[in-house]
């Protein structure tokens, strides 16, 4: 479903390095590794928010590497995006925020857009919030919005950056399964980021390692935490001794 | 001894001809980002991309709410005006000359120039700082990533709002600057309204009117691109959020005043 070949990416110096990936559909794959190894970037090259400087990116079998912003549309209607930050528009209530995609889609009609609005914020166990201004919630309430609105549409892709980042572990724990859940019933492709691996991992079908810009590992979940691999081997265990 | 490869030696300071041409080059950059930035907004327009609610939405914020502030500032525009001529009038007896003298200078440059100043500081400075949250916040990826198009949706109505309103509040405060001269003419000097706004009203021609506003249509346009460029630029978390204010207030007067430059010169 999703596909890197060969992708780089460089700032001020280079953060992707000859990157090659598959995600299958149906998929839910766990992107792990330090900070600043890619993961994020990685992200945005998937819909379009950055261009690689090499390589090819794949979605659903159509190379979207050279769209325009305007080509990048009709892709990027097939995405849901969890930001790192939540993303939620300070200047919509919460219900609007949930909302927003539906109307970008052409869903008018408002007693189906208070339906699904609704029925999101009850599966993140935020029933009655519509109403609610973004700027007044909770780092995890907003985490949970983000989620909502990522998940509103039913996206054949859902890509998740850091979704329990800066939650407290049980909030984290119910994140990481209401994420699964969701994944199960929409039969989504999912990519998620996370460097809560302990819990990544307890949902994850498959799991890919960055390390220094270069995928140093794409396998089962199983494989994974079987790995040899000196670095993924340090870094899954959260072993304080070794290359990292 | 150090050799030319040792990593310990210091490094090298930078010569004032470097720290000049890296100087140059990020001014350049800058101009060069906003050129491209007016002219993706310019694109825009044909045929028009524009959000009508956010326009509307905009166009109240930026008019309305400054109101106040730009009526308070020509008012007492208006009055300095005439306590500078005061000494030269009552000197010469040129009681008739006041009112074009004001009118003239009001309507050409200072009425213009001040209130535009007055609109960046509040009007950019807070569209820098608003769209520079919703950058670093990633609010902007993430209407892209909802298939609509932060310029059409974000900027435009800004853009729009900002030349409109501050053509709208030149001509209310070019009115509440010569408010401002008359009754200062009259508690001050002695010099009747009538007096006043006949030497405007005979001296003053419809052109230096013009001529006012043709130049605050430029400086929206100038106050507009900086401080959207400043704010869709911002790096480096709520930190980057302030020096992008500063850097946009800063831009966008010397923009205003470049363009007065040439503007007084080519419309003279």
């Amino acid at each position: 479903m999703l596909e890197l070949r060969g992708v780089s990416k460089a700032f001020a110096g280079p953060v992707l390095r000859d990157v090659t990936l598959q995600v299958p559909k149906g998929c839910l794959y766990g992107l792990v590794g330090p900070g600043a190894s890619g993961k994020s970037v990685l992200l945005k090259l998937l819909v379009g928010l950055l261009k690689p400087d090499a390589g090819r990116i794949l979605v659903a079998g159509e190379d979207v590497t050279d769209l325009d912003e305007i080509q990048l549309h009709r892709v990027r209607q097939r995405f849901g995006f969890l930001f790192q930050n939540y993303a939620l528009f300070d200047f919509l209530t919460v219900g609007e925020n949930i909302a927003f995609p539906l109307r970008q889609l052409g869903l008018t009609d408002e007693d189906e857009l208070v339906r699904r609005v609704a029925e999101r914020l009850q599966a993140v166990a935020l029933s009655g919030f519509e109403a609610r201004a973004p700027g007044g919630l909770s780092g995890g309430q907003k985490k949970r919005v983000g989620v909502a609105r990522a998940t509103v549409t039913r996206a054949e892709v859902v890509l998740y950056d850091e979704p329990a980042a800066g939650l407290d572990p049980v909030t984290s724990q119910k994140i990481f399964d209401l994420l699964a859940r969701e994944q199960r019933e929409a039969g989504a492709t999912v990519l998620m980021v996370s460097s809560d691996v302990a819990r990544l991992l307890t949902v994850t079908d498959r799991v890919g390692m960055l390390y220094k810009g270069r995928l140093i590992f794409d396998g089962t979940t199983e494989e994974a935490l079987g790995s040899r691999h000196p670095v993924v081997k340090q870094f899954l265990h959260g072993e304080p001794d070794g290359p990292i | 001894m150090a050799s030319p490869t040792d990593r310990s030696s210091p490094p090298r300071e930078e010569s004032l001809a470097e720290e000049l041409g890296r100087e140059v080059l990020s001014v350049a950059a800058q101009a060069g980002g906003m050129t491209v930035l007016a002219l993706r907004l310019l694109r825009r327009l044909f045929p028009p991309r524009v959000d009508g609610p956010e326009l509307l939405r905009n166009l109240h914020k930026m008019g309305v709410r400054s109101l106040p502030i730009v009526g308070v500032t020509a008012l007492f525009t208006g009055a300095i005006m005439v306590i500078q001529a005061g000494v030269l009038i009552r000197r010469y007896g040129a009681d008739g000359l006041l009112g074009w003298g004001a009118g003239f200078a009001i309507l050409r440059e200072v009425g213009p120039i001040l209130i535009a100043l007055m609109f960046s500081g509040r009007v950019g400075a807070n569209t820098t700082a608003e769209l520079g949250t919703m950058t670093v916040t990633e609010q902007i990826d993430a209407l892209s990533t909802l298939a609509i198009d932060p310029l059409s949706y974000l900027v435009l109505p800004r853009v729009l709002a900002m030349v409109a309103m501050l053509f709208i509040l030149t001509i209310y405060g070019d009115a509440l600057a010569l408010v401002g001269a008359a009754f200062t003419g009259q508690g001050l000097l002695g010099i009747g309204a009538r007096t006043f706004f006949n030497g405007l009203v005979e001296m003053v021609k419809a052109w230096d009117l013009i001529n006012g506003l043709i130049k605050s249509v430029g400086f929206g346009v100038i106050i507009a691109v900086a401080s959207t460029y400043y704010g869709l630029s911002v790096t480096g978390g709520a930190p980057g959020v302030g020096r992008a204010v500063n850097a946009g207030v800063v831009a966008s007067a010397t923009g205003i005043f470049i363009t007065d430059y040439f503007s007084t010169y080519i419309l003279r």
